[in-house]
Protein backbone atom coordinates (compact mmCIF):
# COMPACT_ATOMS: atom_id res chain seq x y z
CA UNK A 1 0.00 0.00 0.00
CA UNK A 2 1.47 3.25 -1.15
CA UNK A 3 2.02 5.74 2.02
CA UNK A 4 1.41 8.82 -0.22
CA UNK A 5 -1.30 11.01 1.70
CA UNK A 6 -4.45 9.91 0.25
CA UNK A 7 -6.32 11.88 -2.55
CA UNK A 8 -8.52 13.50 -0.27
CA UNK A 9 -5.69 14.24 2.41
CA UNK A 10 -5.63 18.27 1.57
CA UNK A 11 -9.61 18.15 1.88
CA UNK A 12 -8.59 16.95 5.44
CA UNK A 13 -6.21 18.84 6.25
CA UNK A 14 -9.00 21.89 5.05
CA UNK A 15 -11.22 20.30 7.20
CA UNK A 16 -9.04 20.13 10.24
CA UNK A 17 -7.94 23.76 9.76
CA UNK A 18 -11.23 25.37 10.05
CA UNK A 19 -12.51 23.33 12.90
CA UNK A 20 -9.29 24.79 14.63
CA UNK A 21 -9.39 27.94 13.63
CA UNK A 22 -13.13 29.13 13.09
CA UNK A 23 -12.13 33.51 13.58
CA UNK A 24 -10.53 33.42 10.51
CA UNK A 25 -12.96 31.87 8.24
CA UNK A 26 -15.48 34.21 9.77
CA UNK A 27 -13.38 37.58 9.51
CA UNK A 28 -12.55 36.08 5.83
CA UNK A 29 -16.14 35.89 4.95
CA UNK A 30 -17.05 38.91 6.13
CA UNK A 31 -14.35 40.91 4.37
CA UNK A 32 -15.21 38.65 1.12
CA UNK A 33 -18.93 40.40 1.52
CA UNK A 34 -17.91 44.05 2.42
CA UNK A 35 -15.49 44.09 -0.58
CA UNK A 36 -17.92 42.63 -2.87
CA UNK A 37 -20.61 45.85 -1.75
CA UNK A 38 -17.17 47.57 -2.09
CA UNK A 39 -16.52 47.04 -5.54
CA UNK A 40 -20.39 47.49 -6.83
CA UNK A 41 -22.00 49.77 -4.26
CA UNK A 42 -20.34 52.92 -6.25
CA UNK A 43 -22.61 51.89 -9.18
CA UNK A 44 -25.55 52.10 -6.93
CA UNK A 45 -24.64 55.21 -5.83
CA UNK A 46 -24.91 56.53 -9.45
CA UNK A 47 -25.06 60.57 -9.76
CA UNK A 48 -24.64 61.39 -6.40
CA UNK A 49 -20.51 60.50 -7.67
CA UNK A 50 -18.65 62.83 -9.44
CA UNK A 51 -17.97 60.83 -12.89
CA UNK A 52 -14.28 62.01 -12.71
CA UNK A 53 -11.86 64.39 -9.67
CA UNK A 54 -9.18 65.96 -11.85
CA UNK A 55 -6.11 66.30 -10.03
CA UNK A 56 -3.78 68.49 -10.77
CA UNK A 57 -4.48 68.89 -14.18
CA UNK A 58 -4.04 65.89 -15.09
CA UNK A 59 -6.60 63.61 -16.19
CA UNK A 60 -7.70 62.67 -12.79
CA UNK A 61 -9.45 59.68 -11.32
CA UNK A 62 -12.80 57.96 -11.61
CA UNK A 63 -13.71 57.94 -8.13
CA UNK A 64 -16.35 54.69 -9.14
CA UNK A 65 -14.14 52.70 -11.12
CA UNK A 66 -11.30 53.22 -8.56
CA UNK A 67 -13.22 52.55 -5.43
CA UNK A 68 -14.42 49.03 -7.47
CA UNK A 69 -10.77 48.03 -8.23
CA UNK A 70 -10.16 48.73 -4.51
CA UNK A 71 -11.99 46.02 -3.88
CA UNK A 72 -9.66 43.51 -5.54
CA UNK A 73 -7.08 43.79 -2.82
CA UNK A 74 -9.54 43.00 -0.50
CA UNK A 75 -11.10 39.87 -2.25
CA UNK A 76 -7.41 38.82 -2.15
CA UNK A 77 -7.02 39.22 1.49
CA UNK A 78 -10.20 37.68 2.33
CA UNK A 79 -9.30 34.33 0.55
CA UNK A 80 -5.73 34.70 2.26
CA UNK A 81 -7.39 35.10 5.73
CA UNK A 82 -9.78 32.10 5.02
CA UNK A 83 -6.67 30.13 4.19
CA UNK A 84 -4.78 31.38 6.86
CA UNK A 85 -6.02 28.62 9.46
CA UNK A 86 -3.54 25.88 6.94
CA UNK A 87 -1.16 28.39 7.96
CA UNK A 88 -1.76 27.73 11.76
CA UNK A 89 -2.57 24.09 11.37
CA UNK A 90 1.17 23.28 10.07
CA UNK A 91 2.59 25.30 12.95
CA UNK A 92 0.39 23.36 15.21
CA UNK A 93 1.15 19.50 13.68
CA UNK A 94 4.44 20.93 13.91
CA UNK A 95 4.83 21.42 17.13
CA UNK A 96 2.10 18.41 18.21
CA UNK A 97 5.17 16.19 16.02
CA UNK A 98 2.22 15.32 13.96
CA UNK A 99 4.76 16.56 10.97
CA UNK A 100 7.90 14.30 12.53
CA UNK A 101 5.53 11.49 12.01
CA UNK A 102 4.33 11.72 8.86
CA UNK A 103 8.09 11.70 8.00
CA UNK A 104 8.81 8.76 9.95
CA UNK A 105 6.18 6.74 8.07
CA UNK A 106 8.51 7.25 4.65
CA UNK A 107 7.15 10.52 3.47
CA UNK A 108 9.42 13.32 1.92
CA UNK A 109 9.08 16.87 2.95
CA UNK A 110 7.50 17.69 -0.48
CA UNK A 111 4.90 15.24 0.09
CA UNK A 112 3.96 16.73 3.73
CA UNK A 113 4.08 20.68 2.06
CA UNK A 114 2.52 20.15 -1.06
CA UNK A 115 -0.77 18.99 0.72
CA UNK A 116 -0.87 21.69 3.22
CA UNK A 117 -0.21 24.03 0.02
CA UNK A 118 -3.12 21.83 -1.62
CA UNK A 119 -5.90 22.81 1.61
CA UNK A 120 -4.51 26.51 1.79
CA UNK A 121 -5.83 26.56 -1.98
CA UNK A 122 -8.72 24.33 -1.36
CA UNK A 123 -9.83 26.91 0.96
CA UNK A 124 -9.01 30.19 -1.04
CA UNK A 125 -11.10 28.39 -4.16
CA UNK A 126 -13.79 27.91 -1.89
CA UNK A 127 -13.95 31.70 -1.22
CA UNK A 128 -12.90 32.83 -4.25
CA UNK A 129 -16.15 30.97 -5.91
CA UNK A 130 -18.44 32.55 -3.58
CA UNK A 131 -16.93 35.59 -4.36
CA UNK A 132 -17.23 35.52 -7.75
CA UNK A 133 -20.51 34.27 -7.25
CA UNK A 134 -21.55 37.23 -4.98
CA UNK A 135 -19.93 39.63 -7.09
CA UNK A 136 -21.79 38.61 -10.36
CA UNK A 137 -25.41 38.38 -8.32
CA UNK A 138 -24.63 42.00 -6.62
CA UNK A 139 -23.22 43.48 -9.88
CA UNK A 140 -26.41 42.06 -11.75
CA UNK A 141 -28.64 43.76 -8.74
CA UNK A 142 -26.64 47.13 -8.59
CA UNK A 143 -26.21 47.40 -12.57
CA UNK A 144 -22.38 47.82 -12.10
CA UNK A 145 -20.86 48.13 -15.73
CA UNK A 146 -19.90 44.66 -17.48
CA UNK A 147 -16.37 45.63 -17.61
CA UNK A 148 -15.88 46.16 -13.75
CA UNK A 149 -18.90 43.00 -13.58
CA UNK A 150 -16.19 40.98 -15.77
CA UNK A 151 -12.34 42.28 -14.80
CA UNK A 152 -12.95 42.58 -10.94
CA UNK A 153 -13.28 38.90 -10.13
CA UNK A 154 -11.34 37.90 -12.62
CA UNK A 155 -8.40 40.01 -11.26
CA UNK A 156 -9.19 38.89 -8.15
CA UNK A 157 -8.94 35.02 -9.07
CA UNK A 158 -5.77 35.72 -10.80
CA UNK A 159 -4.04 37.45 -7.74
CA UNK A 160 -5.26 35.50 -4.96
CA UNK A 161 -4.55 31.99 -5.81
CA UNK A 162 -0.43 33.10 -6.20
CA UNK A 163 -0.50 35.04 -3.70
CA UNK A 164 -2.14 32.21 -1.38
CA UNK A 165 0.78 30.01 -2.92
CA UNK A 166 3.51 32.37 -2.12
CA UNK A 167 2.30 33.44 1.36
CA UNK A 168 2.03 29.36 2.20
CA UNK A 169 4.90 28.22 1.22
CA UNK A 170 6.63 31.38 2.15
CA UNK A 171 5.47 30.06 5.82
CA UNK A 172 6.13 26.95 5.72
CA UNK A 173 9.68 27.72 4.27
CA UNK A 174 10.52 30.08 7.06
CA UNK A 175 8.15 29.04 10.33
CA UNK A 176 10.98 27.61 11.64
CA UNK A 177 12.07 31.09 12.40
CA UNK A 178 8.97 31.52 14.92
CA UNK A 179 9.25 29.74 17.50
CA UNK A 180 6.42 30.76 19.13
CA UNK A 181 3.40 28.46 19.24
CA UNK A 182 0.29 27.97 17.55
CA UNK A 183 -1.87 31.76 17.21
CA UNK A 184 1.07 33.65 17.34
CA UNK A 185 2.72 33.39 13.91
CA UNK A 186 -0.38 34.57 11.42
CA UNK A 187 1.27 38.03 11.45
CA UNK A 188 3.80 37.64 9.15
CA UNK A 189 1.90 35.28 6.80
CA UNK A 190 -0.41 38.53 6.71
CA UNK A 191 1.92 40.78 6.29
CA UNK A 192 3.72 38.52 3.53
CA UNK A 193 0.49 38.52 1.70
CA UNK A 194 -0.60 42.04 2.15
CA UNK A 195 2.88 43.73 0.94
CA UNK A 196 2.41 41.31 -2.07
CA UNK A 197 -1.02 42.84 -2.76
CA UNK A 198 -0.28 46.45 -1.58
CA UNK A 199 0.31 47.84 -5.60
CA UNK A 200 -3.33 46.81 -6.07
CA UNK A 201 -4.12 49.08 -3.53
CA UNK A 202 -2.23 51.93 -5.01
CA UNK A 203 -2.73 51.17 -8.48
CA UNK A 204 -6.38 52.40 -8.43
CA UNK A 205 -5.72 55.94 -6.95
CA UNK A 206 -2.81 57.10 -8.62
CA UNK A 207 -2.62 55.09 -12.14
CA UNK A 208 -6.61 54.35 -12.19
CA UNK A 209 -6.77 54.12 -16.47
CA UNK A 210 -3.88 50.92 -15.75
CA UNK A 211 -5.24 49.51 -12.90
CA UNK A 212 -6.24 46.37 -14.75
CA UNK A 213 -3.09 46.00 -16.47
CA UNK A 214 -0.98 46.64 -13.81
CA UNK A 215 -3.04 44.65 -11.86
CA UNK A 216 -2.47 41.70 -14.29
CA UNK A 217 1.38 42.31 -13.76
CA UNK A 218 0.96 42.18 -10.50
CA UNK A 219 -0.85 38.45 -10.78
CA UNK A 220 2.06 37.67 -13.66
CA UNK A 221 4.98 38.81 -10.80
CA UNK A 222 3.86 36.66 -8.05
CA UNK A 223 2.93 33.59 -9.71
CA UNK A 224 6.43 34.12 -11.07
CA UNK A 225 7.75 34.29 -7.38
CA UNK A 226 5.31 31.30 -6.79
CA UNK A 227 6.91 29.25 -9.10
CA UNK A 228 10.50 30.23 -8.20
CA UNK A 229 9.31 29.56 -4.50
CA UNK A 230 7.36 26.44 -5.25
CA UNK A 231 10.44 24.86 -6.86
CA UNK A 232 13.01 25.60 -4.36
CA UNK A 233 10.36 24.50 -1.52
CA UNK A 234 12.73 21.28 -1.04
CA UNK A 235 15.63 23.35 -0.65
CA UNK A 236 13.96 25.49 1.81
CA UNK A 237 12.06 23.75 3.75
CA UNK A 238 14.21 20.71 5.11
CA UNK A 239 13.34 17.46 7.13
CA UNK A 240 14.51 19.38 10.21
CA UNK A 241 12.34 22.11 10.12
CA UNK A 242 9.60 19.82 10.82
CA UNK A 243 10.72 18.97 13.63
CA UNK A 244 8.74 20.00 16.70
CA UNK B 1 15.72 -12.15 10.33
CA UNK B 2 16.31 -8.58 9.37
CA UNK B 3 19.61 -6.11 10.09
CA UNK B 4 19.85 -2.36 10.86
CA UNK B 5 23.96 -0.99 10.29
CA UNK B 6 24.78 2.26 10.65
CA UNK B 7 28.42 2.90 9.36
CA UNK B 8 30.28 5.88 10.09
CA UNK B 9 27.16 8.08 11.10
CA UNK B 10 27.23 11.64 11.70
CA UNK B 11 23.86 13.38 12.58
CA UNK B 12 22.08 16.63 14.25
CA UNK B 13 20.89 19.75 13.99
CA UNK B 14 21.45 23.12 11.97
CA UNK B 15 24.32 21.37 10.78
CA UNK B 16 25.75 20.50 14.28
CA UNK B 17 26.36 17.18 14.82
CA UNK B 18 25.13 15.37 17.68
CA UNK B 19 26.01 11.93 16.79
CA UNK B 20 29.69 11.25 15.71
CA UNK B 21 30.67 8.26 13.93
CA UNK B 22 28.14 6.10 15.05
CA UNK B 23 28.68 2.67 13.88
CA UNK B 24 26.36 -0.25 14.66
CA UNK B 25 24.98 -3.30 13.57
CA UNK B 26 21.77 -5.03 14.79
CA UNK B 27 20.57 -7.82 13.81
CA UNK B 28 18.96 -9.58 16.23
CA UNK B 29 15.03 -9.69 16.56
CA UNK B 30 14.61 -8.62 20.19
CA UNK B 31 14.87 -5.55 21.80
CA UNK B 32 17.61 -3.19 22.35
CA UNK B 33 17.49 -1.29 24.99
CA UNK B 34 19.15 2.78 24.34
CA UNK B 35 20.47 4.39 27.51
CA UNK B 36 22.35 7.32 28.04
CA UNK B 37 21.60 10.79 29.94
CA UNK B 38 19.98 13.68 28.34
CA UNK B 39 21.22 15.65 25.99
CA UNK B 40 23.58 11.78 25.13
CA UNK B 41 22.04 11.78 21.36
CA UNK B 42 19.35 8.82 21.87
CA UNK B 43 16.25 10.79 19.92
CA UNK B 44 19.00 11.87 17.63
CA UNK B 45 19.66 8.46 17.40
CA UNK B 46 16.72 7.75 16.88
CA UNK B 47 15.03 9.92 14.32
CA UNK B 48 18.36 9.01 12.40
CA UNK B 49 16.96 5.87 11.76
CA UNK B 50 13.48 6.04 10.96
CA UNK B 51 14.84 8.71 7.90
CA UNK B 52 13.71 12.09 9.78
CA UNK B 53 17.15 13.53 9.96
CA UNK B 54 19.68 13.10 6.73
CA UNK B 55 23.10 12.36 7.78
CA UNK B 56 25.91 14.34 7.22
CA UNK B 57 28.31 11.45 7.01
CA UNK B 58 28.07 7.72 6.97
CA UNK B 59 24.90 5.25 5.78
CA UNK B 60 21.97 3.73 7.56
CA UNK B 61 21.30 0.74 6.06
CA UNK B 62 17.91 -1.60 6.56
CA UNK B 63 17.94 -5.07 5.43
CA UNK B 64 21.10 -3.80 2.83
CA UNK B 65 19.16 -1.50 1.50
CA UNK B 66 19.68 2.84 1.71
CA UNK B 67 17.06 3.53 4.61
CA UNK B 68 17.47 7.35 4.31
CA UNK B 69 16.84 7.96 0.32
CA UNK B 70 14.03 5.03 0.27
CA UNK B 71 10.37 5.50 0.86
CA UNK B 72 9.56 1.93 0.45
CA UNK B 73 12.16 1.05 3.61
CA UNK B 74 11.50 4.09 5.88
CA UNK B 75 7.90 2.25 5.53
CA UNK B 76 9.14 -0.49 7.65
CA UNK B 77 10.21 1.28 10.38
CA UNK B 78 7.96 2.79 13.18
CA UNK B 79 8.65 5.23 15.21
CA UNK B 80 7.55 6.70 18.59
CA UNK B 81 8.35 10.56 19.35
CA UNK B 82 8.23 11.78 22.44
CA UNK B 83 5.80 13.99 21.14
CA UNK B 84 2.18 12.32 21.07
CA UNK B 85 1.29 13.57 17.83
CA UNK B 86 -1.87 12.75 17.52
CA UNK B 87 -4.15 15.69 16.18
CA UNK B 88 -5.96 16.91 19.55
CA UNK B 89 -8.88 18.15 18.23
CA UNK B 90 -10.32 14.92 16.96
CA UNK B 91 -11.74 12.23 19.78
CA UNK B 92 -9.18 9.40 20.28
CA UNK B 93 -10.95 7.11 17.42
CA UNK B 94 -11.30 9.92 14.32
CA UNK B 95 -7.36 10.67 14.99
CA UNK B 96 -6.77 6.69 15.13
CA UNK B 97 -8.74 7.01 12.11
CA UNK B 98 -6.87 9.54 10.70
CA UNK B 99 -3.46 7.54 10.51
CA UNK B 100 -5.37 4.20 9.85
CA UNK B 101 -6.46 6.07 6.54
CA UNK B 102 -3.19 7.51 6.15
CA UNK B 103 -0.85 4.47 6.81
CA UNK B 104 -3.50 1.57 6.53
CA UNK B 105 -4.39 -0.59 9.38
CA UNK B 106 -7.56 -0.63 11.07
CA UNK B 107 -8.97 2.06 14.45
CA UNK B 108 -11.11 0.01 15.75
CA UNK B 109 -8.30 -3.74 16.33
CA UNK B 110 -5.78 -0.91 17.82
CA UNK B 111 -8.78 0.75 19.84
CA UNK B 112 -9.15 -2.84 21.14
CA UNK B 113 -5.23 -3.74 21.30
CA UNK B 114 -4.35 -1.20 23.78
CA UNK B 115 -8.10 -1.53 25.99
CA UNK B 116 -9.22 2.36 25.13
CA UNK B 117 -13.18 1.70 24.39
CA UNK B 118 -13.45 3.84 27.18
CA UNK B 119 -11.62 7.16 25.71
CA UNK B 120 -12.39 6.44 21.89
CA UNK B 121 -15.50 8.76 21.77
CA UNK B 122 -13.18 11.57 23.92
CA UNK B 123 -11.83 14.45 22.80
CA UNK B 124 -8.17 13.96 22.29
CA UNK B 125 -7.74 17.18 24.19
CA UNK B 126 -9.40 16.27 26.79
CA UNK B 127 -7.40 13.26 27.70
CA UNK B 128 -4.43 12.79 30.86
CA UNK B 129 -1.09 12.85 29.65
CA UNK B 130 -0.90 9.02 30.45
CA UNK B 131 -4.27 8.78 28.25
CA UNK B 132 -2.57 10.24 25.09
CA UNK B 133 0.42 8.28 25.56
CA UNK B 134 -1.72 5.47 24.96
CA UNK B 135 -3.31 6.40 22.13
CA UNK B 136 0.27 7.70 21.28
CA UNK B 137 1.69 4.12 20.99
CA UNK B 138 -1.59 2.43 19.77
CA UNK B 139 -0.87 4.41 16.51
CA UNK B 140 2.07 2.69 16.23
CA UNK B 141 0.41 -0.99 16.05
CA UNK B 142 -1.44 0.11 13.22
CA UNK B 143 0.01 -1.90 10.91
CA UNK B 144 2.79 -4.04 11.38
CA UNK B 145 6.47 -3.21 10.71
CA UNK B 146 10.00 -4.79 11.05
CA UNK B 147 11.38 -2.19 13.29
CA UNK B 148 10.34 -0.62 16.11
CA UNK B 149 11.83 2.76 17.80
CA UNK B 150 10.53 3.42 20.34
CA UNK B 151 11.54 6.71 22.55
CA UNK B 152 10.95 6.29 26.14
CA UNK B 153 7.28 4.40 25.57
CA UNK B 154 6.45 3.98 28.81
CA UNK B 155 7.03 7.52 30.27
CA UNK B 156 3.46 9.06 32.11
CA UNK B 157 1.94 5.53 32.00
CA UNK B 158 1.05 4.18 35.25
CA UNK B 159 3.04 0.87 36.19
CA UNK B 160 -0.32 -1.63 35.16
CA UNK B 161 -0.30 0.13 31.64
CA UNK B 162 3.64 -0.01 31.31
CA UNK B 163 3.97 -3.47 32.27
CA UNK B 164 0.58 -4.31 29.60
CA UNK B 165 3.04 -2.54 26.92
CA UNK B 166 6.36 -3.68 27.92
CA UNK B 167 4.47 -7.45 27.31
CA UNK B 168 3.20 -6.80 24.20
CA UNK B 169 6.52 -5.56 23.06
CA UNK B 170 8.20 -8.48 24.18
CA UNK B 171 5.72 -10.40 22.16
CA UNK B 172 6.44 -8.40 19.31
CA UNK B 173 10.12 -8.74 19.24
CA UNK B 174 10.21 -12.25 18.92
CA UNK B 175 9.82 -11.43 15.33
CA UNK B 176 10.65 -8.32 14.74
CA UNK B 177 13.73 -5.88 16.11
CA UNK B 178 12.78 -3.22 18.86
CA UNK B 179 14.75 -0.41 19.56
CA UNK B 180 13.66 0.86 23.04
CA UNK B 181 15.06 3.95 25.08
CA UNK B 182 14.36 4.33 28.73
CA UNK B 183 15.64 6.39 31.52
CA UNK B 184 14.33 3.87 33.71
CA UNK B 185 17.08 1.38 34.34
CA UNK B 186 14.84 -1.16 36.31
CA UNK B 187 12.39 -0.96 33.20
CA UNK B 188 16.08 -1.42 30.80
CA UNK B 189 17.06 -4.27 32.52
CA UNK B 190 13.85 -6.10 32.35
CA UNK B 191 12.71 -5.50 29.08
CA UNK B 192 15.89 -5.57 27.14
CA UNK B 193 18.17 -8.58 26.41
CA UNK B 194 20.96 -5.97 24.30
CA UNK B 195 22.16 -2.55 25.77
CA UNK B 196 23.30 0.09 23.13
CA UNK B 197 25.05 2.82 25.96
CA UNK B 198 25.47 6.24 24.26
CA UNK B 199 28.01 8.80 25.21
CA UNK B 200 28.31 12.00 24.21
CA UNK B 201 26.78 11.50 20.80
CA UNK B 202 28.95 7.80 20.75
CA UNK B 203 28.14 4.45 20.57
CA UNK B 204 29.45 3.78 24.98
CA UNK B 205 28.92 0.55 25.75
CA UNK B 206 26.84 -2.19 22.43
CA UNK B 207 26.55 -5.86 23.90
CA UNK B 208 24.08 -7.97 26.12
CA UNK B 209 22.82 -7.14 29.46
CA UNK B 210 23.73 -10.52 30.48
CA UNK B 211 27.45 -9.67 30.23
CA UNK B 212 27.07 -6.78 32.84
CA UNK B 213 24.70 -9.04 35.14
CA UNK B 214 28.06 -10.79 36.15
CA UNK B 215 29.19 -8.14 38.09
CA UNK B 216 28.25 -8.61 41.84
CA UNK B 217 25.02 -6.43 42.77
CA UNK B 218 23.14 -6.29 46.06
CA UNK B 219 19.74 -8.46 47.09
CA UNK B 220 17.96 -6.81 49.85
CA UNK B 221 15.72 -9.77 51.79
CA UNK B 222 13.20 -8.48 54.55
CA UNK B 223 12.41 -11.52 57.12
CA UNK B 224 10.42 -11.74 60.38
CA UNK B 225 14.05 -12.80 62.15
CA UNK B 226 17.99 -11.88 61.59
CA UNK B 227 18.70 -13.84 58.90
CA UNK B 228 22.43 -12.57 58.94
CA UNK B 229 22.64 -15.60 61.79
CA UNK B 230 22.01 -18.01 58.54
CA UNK B 231 23.53 -16.08 55.54
CA UNK B 232 26.32 -13.89 55.09
CA UNK B 233 24.13 -10.34 54.82
CA UNK B 234 24.52 -7.17 56.54
CA UNK B 235 21.17 -5.18 58.38
CA UNK B 236 21.25 -1.62 55.85
CA UNK B 237 18.61 0.83 55.14
CA UNK B 238 15.45 0.36 55.28
CA UNK B 239 14.96 -2.94 56.97
CA UNK B 240 16.65 -4.63 54.34
CA UNK B 241 19.31 -7.36 55.41
CA UNK B 242 22.06 -6.74 51.89
CA UNK B 243 23.03 -9.64 50.81
CA UNK B 244 25.94 -8.96 47.91
CA UNK B 245 25.93 -12.03 45.28
CA UNK B 246 27.08 -12.39 41.35
CA UNK B 247 24.55 -14.25 39.63
CA UNK B 248 20.38 -14.87 40.74
CA UNK B 249 21.48 -18.51 41.35
CA UNK B 250 23.49 -17.20 43.92
CA UNK B 251 20.73 -15.44 45.31
CA UNK B 252 18.69 -18.36 45.06
CA UNK B 253 20.34 -20.11 46.83
CA UNK B 254 20.67 -18.06 50.00
CA UNK B 255 16.56 -18.08 49.49
CA UNK B 256 16.60 -21.26 50.39
CA UNK B 257 19.32 -21.43 52.72
CA UNK B 258 16.55 -19.26 54.57
CA UNK B 259 13.52 -20.72 54.03
CA UNK B 260 15.36 -24.56 55.32
CA UNK B 261 15.90 -22.45 58.61
CA UNK B 262 12.78 -21.87 58.70
CA UNK B 263 13.06 -17.89 58.42
CA UNK B 264 9.86 -16.71 56.57
CA UNK B 265 11.05 -14.21 54.22
CA UNK B 266 8.44 -11.49 53.44
CA UNK B 267 10.75 -9.37 50.50
CA UNK B 268 13.66 -10.47 48.76
CA UNK B 269 14.77 -7.76 45.66
CA UNK B 270 17.53 -6.66 43.65
CA UNK B 271 18.60 -3.45 44.89
CA UNK B 272 21.09 -2.10 42.51
CA UNK B 273 21.13 -2.44 39.18
CA UNK B 274 24.22 -3.59 37.13
CA UNK B 275 23.43 -0.44 34.25
CA UNK B 276 23.38 1.76 37.26
CA UNK B 277 27.24 2.26 37.02
CA UNK B 278 27.19 2.33 33.27
CA UNK B 279 24.43 4.96 33.43
CA UNK B 280 26.45 7.42 36.34
CA UNK B 281 29.31 7.28 33.54
CA UNK B 282 28.00 7.64 30.45
CA UNK B 283 27.85 11.39 31.48
CA UNK B 284 31.10 11.52 31.91
CA UNK B 285 33.69 11.82 28.98
CA UNK B 286 35.13 8.53 27.52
Amino acid sequence: MSLALSSDQGIIIAKRSISLSKTFVIIGIFLACLSVLIANVPHLAGNSIPSTIPINGTEGINPIQSISYIAVPLQVFAALLFSTPVLLLYVYDKNNGVLEYFLSLGKDQSDIYREYLKSALILASVILIFEVALNGIVGLLERTSAFVLVTVPVLVVIIALPVVTFTTLAMMAFSSLQKQRVGSNQPLGLAIGVFAVLPAYIAPLVVPSATVILDSILAAVVVGLSIVLFFLSSRLISREKFLP
Amino acid sequence: MHTLELAGVDSGYGGKPILRDVTLKVDQNTIYVVLGPNGAGKTTLFRTIAGILEPYAGSVLFDGQDLIHSKEIRQKINYLSHYNAIPEEMTVYNALNFYAKIEGGSASEVVSLLKLEELKDKKVSDLSQGQKKRVSIAKVFLRDRDLYLLDEPTSNLDPEVSKEIRDLLLHISKDRIVLYSSHNLYEANDVGTNLILIKNGRIGYYGRISDLKSKEYQVGIKATSDVSKVIDAKLGEQGYYILRVSSPEEAGLALRKLVEAGVLVTEMRQLDNPLQELFENSGKSM
